[in-house]
Parts: structure tokens; C-alpha cells; sequence
């Protein structure tokens, strides 16, 4: 079972045809946009993990402002464009805004589910971290507290040990005395 | 992975404190095979001794330099524990700057931070950030030197570049807090100039002397000490108590203490947190 859910933006109906097949038989869950209008009313609209976007798309918005879009929405969102073997520098530049890899056309499946494979296992891997900062944060806030209790308990037995040694080294008491105060300080507790 | 033998684990681990200060306890065998296997290699070393041999033998300085890089810690992040962040904003740095108030309104507020164990820069720039909330635009009154030292030369490094990828920026740093103070590069985000300013980083070694540091206002020293022998961790608060000003302050871990370390210092409570005065 993969747990990423995908959507797919190409203007080409076969290839969203494909591209749903495909991936909808490796368990993936599957969005489709026919342009990046619709890909960004999705991508504000539903849980996305990871955007294949066509680089170029009629219209005003093609891969390059889908993926500045999805960057904007969710910094952990992956975004793979999918290009024309002649717009690579294109693609490099979109590498450079943040897209995390580029497919060329015609798409090799192989490499697609390789590179979505990977992305999974980044993703749990990060889960993974995230997990242990919190349990690691909740132990330590918990620590803290029990620090914070007895390195306030040390500091006022130790300025009482020191009155009470003062108390003792006072050459102006007479012994009694020096018991009786030397025990007020003692059970006075502040 | 390369296993490292018992009398290795006495020998490398005796190196390891002299050069750094940092104590690895001799049960941990792993700690010293995962974080100096791959250098031993690099390195063509059939043992971890040869690599000891070898790092001593460098007059370069690059083996050990490498070594202490990967045996540092550098798990830090943004307003690592908002405690003391708030401790800061709330209340240390607004007295501290009323408690350095110049004579006279032509003369700027002078306020000296060190962030003793600083790693990668993000605990200094936490600092930065808030004094930047705090006063504003006001900056031409103030006077704030931002000091951030560590062991780690690659770990200095990264610090002074105030560069971080996604994965460091998205711990700890509010959206709003980001966009304010850094820009996007590519992926990553750089700390705007102003904030740049106001610090600055150098390599450190928290077992040395420390020459000519001079006297700090507030002193952070958060988090390392936990590395060292309790001897070094006397020795280190000592020379801390020696660097910070008579009415200073210091804040270290929320899970260290100084009871039985140092009795140069008195714990305070604020909220949530503590700090440290001279007594």
C-alpha cells in the first residue's frame, strides 16, 4: 500500500489516462487537473503529497507557476515536472525553485516509481525524526521540570547550611543558643 | 563498518577528550564506529589506532578537524525550547538594557551575548531575532554584540553562511518569523543582512583558556556541558563565571544543573525558566 497521494496536471488526456492507470495500480491515490488552473484549485482544496506537472500547459499557468503554487501552500510538498526532451534548462531552473526532480517525455514508469519510491521513504524517514523530536521534547520538558524543582531545593538548603554554619562559627553565641537558632533555620522553609 | 577493539576504545577515546573535551563513554562502541568509520576509511586506515596515528602525525590539522566535526552534536534548532527565548524577551534583556543605559542619550546601549556552544548558528540567531523584535527600528540606540563559538569548523562555518535547508528551517521557526527574516534560495532560506549584522561566529574550544573574551552580559551555554566530565563541566562553568559581568546572566540547558558543578551561581525563576546570577 503507498500512502502518497498524487495528482497529476497535463493538458494531454492520454497522458492523465496513463499516468492514472499506472499509478492507480501501484496503490497510489490519484488526482487529475486538465490545466494548472484546476491542478492549483486542488492543490488549495485537497491533501496533496506529490505534484507531476507538465511544464508546459496552454494558459497563463503551466508547470513552472504550479510549482511555485505548491511550494507556497505546503513547503514539503515534492513537485516532479514532466517535460519535452527540448525544455531540460527549463527544467533546471524549476530545480533550482524548489521542484524536487524532472521526468522527460515519453515517461519511463521504471524511473517514475523509483523516484516516487524514494520520496516515500524520505517521507517516513522524516515521520520517523519528527516522532522521535517529540517524544524527545516531552521527555525533556518533563526533566526540566523535575531539575528545575531540585536545583531550587539545593539552592535554598545550601543558603541554609551556610546560615547555620555561620551560626555555629559565631563566637558571640553561647552553645544553646547556637542550637535553638540553628534549628528555627533549619525548620523555617522559604 | 570498521569495529574498533577495547584498547581503541581507551586510546581513541583519550584523544577524543584531549582534543575536544568531549567524553564518549567506552560501553558506546557504535558512537565511535558510526561517527569515525567512514573517516578511517577515507583515510585508508586499517584500524581506528592507524587513524589515530594518523590524525596525530597531520600537520594539517584536517583529519582532526574532521574527527571533531563528526563527533560534535549539532542537533540544534530555531527557538530550540521556547523557555529561554521568552526568559530573554521578557525579562533579561529588557534589564539588561536598562542596567546599561548610557549617561548620556548620545551614547549608544552597549549589551555583549555569547552563545558558548553556538553549532550551526540557529540558537545565536534565535537570540538576534528576538533583540530585533524588541527594539524595533530603534537600532541606532543600541549597541548588540552577538558572539556565537563552537568546536566544529564546518559547523562555524554553516553558522556564518546563515544558510539552512528546508529540513532545519520547518523546527521550530513560526512562518511569520521566517518570511520576516530570511530569504528564499532555491530551496533554502538565507538570514537577511540586517540579522547577519548582528552577529558573528568564531571556532572555539570550551576546554581552553579563554583569552581575551572579555566580559559578557548574558552568556548561553546550553547543552554542551552534558558532553563533559563532571570535572571539565567545573572546570568550563568556572571560566564562564570568570567571563560574565557582575550583573550578568546565564542560561544553560533545560535539563542541566549547576548543583554540585558550580557554586559561583544562583538559580533564579522566571515562568517557566531558570537563570543563573553570580552570587
Amino acid at each position: 500500500m503507498n500512502d502518497l497521494t498524487i495528482l497529476v496536471v497535463d493538458d494531454d488526456p492520454v497522458i492523465r489516462r496513463l499516468l492514472e492507470q499506472r499509478l492507480g495500480k501501484e496503490n497510489y491515490e490519484v488526482l487529475l487537473a486538465e490545466d494548472g488552473y484546476i491542478g492549483n484549485e486542488i492543490l488549495s482544496k485537497e491533501h496533496v503529497d506529490v505534484v507531476l506537472t507538465d511544464l508546459m500547459m496552454p494558459g497563463d499557468i503551466g508547470g513552472i507557476e504550479v510549482l511555485e503554487f505548491a511550494k507556497e501552500l505546503e513547503r514539503n510538498i515534492e513537485v516532479i515536472l514532466i517535460t519535452a526532451h527540448s525544455s531540460v534548462d527549463t527544467a533546471v531552473e524549476a530545480m533550482k525553485k524548489g521542484a524536487s526532480d524532472y521526468l522527460q517525455k515519453p515517461i519511463n514508469f521504471t524511473e517514475l516509481f523509483l523516484r516516487l519510491e524514494k520520496i516515500s521513504t524520505m517521507r517516513s524517514i522524516m515521520r520517523n525524526a519528527e516522532d522521535l523530536r517529540q517524544a524527545m521534547d516531552v521527555t525533556e520538558s518533563a526533566a526540566a521540570y523535575t531539575i528545575q524543582n531540585l536545583e531550587m531545593t539545593a539552592e535554598t538548603l545550601q543558603s541554609k547550611l551556610d546560615k547555620i554554619e555561620d551560626t555555629l562559627n559565631d563566637d558571640q553565641m553561647d552553645p544553646e543558643t547556637k542550637v535553638a537558632t540553628s534549628k528555627d533555620i533549619m525548620n523555617n522553609w522559604s | 563498518m570498521l569495529k574498533i577493539t577495547p584498547a581503541e576504545l581507551k586510546s581513541v577515546g583519550k584523544y577524543i577528550h584531549d582534543i575536544s573535551g568531549i567524553y564518549l563513554d567506552p560501553s558506546k562502541s557504535y558512537l565511535f564506529e558510526t561517527r569515525l568509520g567512514s573517516i578511517a576509511e577515507e583515510h585508508g586506515c586499517a584500524s581506528y589506532a592507524d587513524l589515530h596515528n594518523k590524525s596525530k602525525r597531520d600537520g594539517s590539522k584536517r583529519i582532526e578537524r574532521q574527527i571533531i566535526d563528526a563527533i560534535s552534536t549539532n542537533e540544534t534548532l530555531f527557538f530550540r525550547d521556547t523557555g529561554p527565548f521568552e526568559l530573554l524577551k521578557n525579562k533579561l534583556i529588557p534589564e539588561m538594557i536598562d542596567a546599561r543605559a548610557p549617561k548620556s542619550p548620545r551614547l549608544k546601549t552597549n549589551v555583549k551575548i555569547w552563545s558558548a556552544a553556538s553549532s550551526t548558528g540557529q540558537e545565536l540567531y534565535s537570540v538576534a531575532m528576538t533583540i530585533k523584535e524588541l527594539i524595533g527600528a530603534q537600532t541606532d540606540s543600541y549597541n548588540f554584540k552577538l558572539l556565537g563559538t563552537d568546536i566544529s569548523d564546518s559547523a562555524v562555518k554553516q553558522a556564518s553562511y546563515g544558510k539552512y535547508n528546508k529540513f532545519e528551517i520547518e523546527r521550530g521557526l513560526p512562518r511569520p518569523t521566517l518570511q520576516k527574516h530570511f530569504t528564499l534560495f532555491g530551496d533554502s532560506w538565507k538570514i537577511k543582512d540586517e540579522i547577519r549584522a548582528m552577529v558573528n561566529f568564531r571556532k572555539l574550544n570550551l576546554m581552553l583558556p579563554f583569552a581575551g573574551m572579555g566580559k559578557f552580559d548574558i552568556i548561553l551555554c546550553r547543552n554542551v556541558a552534558i558532553y563533559f566530565t563532571l570535572q571539565d563541566r567545573k572546570k568550563l562553568f568556572n571560566k564562564l563565571a570568570d567571563c560574565l559581568a557582575d550583573d550578568g546572566f546565564l542560561i544553560i540547558g533545560s535539563t542541566e544543573s549547576l548543583t554540585g558543578v558550580c557554586s559561583r551561581f544562583a538559580p533564579q525563576r522566571h515562568l517557566r525558566s531558570i537563570f543563573y546570577q553570580k552570587k
